[in-house]
């Protein structure tokens, strides 16, 4: 019984410290984990085990590990005499932990180094231009308005609409295509 | 209505705009070869060409005055255009010419005006005013780059192929932006259900109005 709760506060250590340090909850705090998962444990040692799982979890994540290379490594963690190393218990809580967010570190990790606002969502309209001040215009094709959502990281998304005719949504087709397989060249190949 | 002398029909309106009225009167004598050279310049002027030169040739070669010179290009744009917003379909060639007839206008012109309004320039005409109607911008130039981080700060091994695109659109702004793979496959999907949406509206002819 002791030892499940062991394991859940350590579990909730771990996912505390990838809250705070990969994905930006600031409500989190080392002394909020504190009081919450280890009232019992001396200041000190909290410290501690703190640091050495946050150093654990960002080994793990920098070298965006697999199952063969976090098992070698946590292996050798275990083996480690002193401090420095981990029990079981703790290499058992790291393994589950990054089994359930290595994805989910790993696109906040590759966020960290995007620069240029992406792409956050699109939306449109496909649109039968009638009438105009100037003229008639029913023998117009149909008109498709695009909105591009746009943000970088942390700031306020910037909205840029466009229109195309039909030749023009062909031809950006076209280009996608051509993007798509200079993709897939790159990706079969690794 | 006394100063009108059109019937309600005419496809200027109930009232006769003030500059084709101007324009009748001081089209009276007005040689046909010169009334000609204004119509092409006209013209032209619809397309969105720059005429400027034309018009000042015309009016340092004519014997009108500069005046009555601006009466007769302003009243012509103006009964041109006024034309052209109107559907064929609406405005009949013989109803275009009795409304002109009934602002005395010269027969020779009518023919001249009629030809231009009904005559094989009317598409290009058309699709040159449309050019101003308001319009969100479109793309000008589109470039595009796929990157792939092979390593960075955060990540030892990264290799994360990435889409980098350059847009330049038709307002002269520039919008550089990442595009992430799994949004690309989004983008690319929904161009594609773009396309496929105005190829299915144009076979339903359901939609195209008509009147």
């Amino acid at each position: 019984m002791a030892d499940a709760e062991a394991a859940k506060s350590l579990s909730g250590l771990l996912n505390g410290i990838a809250q705070k340090v990969y994905y930006n909850n600031s409500e989190i705090t080392e002394e909020l984990l504190k009081s919450e998962l280890f009232p019992e444990l001396p200041q000190d040692a909290f410290t501690a085990l703190h640091d050495k799982m946050k150093g654990l979890i960002k080994s793990i994540a920098t070298a965006d590990m697999d199952h063969a290379q976090l098992e070698a490594f946590l292996t050798a963690q275990t083996r480690k005499q002193g401090s420095g190393g981990v029990n079981a218990e703790q290499a058992a809580a790291l393994s589950r932990f990054w089994k359930s967010q290595r994805v989910r570190v790993r696109e906040s990790l590759l966020s960290q180094s995007r620069w240029e606002p992406g792409l956050r969502g699109l939306s449109w309209r496909v649109d039968l231009q009638t009438a105009a001040s100037r003229g008639d215009a029913a023998h117009s094709g149909p008109v498709a308005l695009m909105e591009l959502e746009l943000g970088r990281a942390g700031q306020d998304s910037e909205f840029v609409c466009l229109e195309f005719d039909e030749a023009r949504v062909n031809q950006m087709l076209k280009k996608m295509a051509d993007i798509q397989e200079s993709i897939d060249r790159i990706v079969h190949r690794t | 209505m006394a100063s009108s002398h059109a019937k309600d029909s005419s496809f200027l309106g109930g009232r006769i705009p003030p500059e084709i009225e101007s324009m009748s009167k001081n089209l009276k004598d007005v040689d046909q070869e010169i009334f000609r050279k204004i119509l092409k310049a006209v013209v032209s002027a619809l397309e969105g060409k720059d005429c400027r030169e034309v018009m000042k040739a015309i009016a340092e070669s004519s014997t009108i005055p500069q005046e009555r010179l601006s009466y007769i290009i302003a009243g012509m744009y103006r009964v041109l255009s006024e034309a052209i917003r109107i559907p064929t379909s609406s405005l009949k060639q013989e109803a275009f010419k009795e409304d002109l007839r009934e602002l005395r206008i010269p027969e020779d012109f009518i023919t001249d005006f009629s030809s231009v309004v009904f005559g094989n320039r009317r598409a290009a005409l058309e699709a040159a005013t449309s050019q101003n109607d308001p319009h969100l911008p479109t793309i000008e130039d589109f470039k595009w780059r796929v990157d792939v981080a092979i390593s960075t700060s955060s990540l030892a091994r990264a290799l994360q192929p990435s889409v980098l695109m350059q847009i330049k659109l038709s307002d002269g702004s520039f919008h550089r932006f990442e595009v992430p793979v799994s949004k690309f496959q989004e983008l690319r999907y929904n161009v594609a259900l773009i396309l496929k949406e105005m190829n299915d509206l144009e076979k339903r002819s359901i939609l195209k109005i008509q009147d």
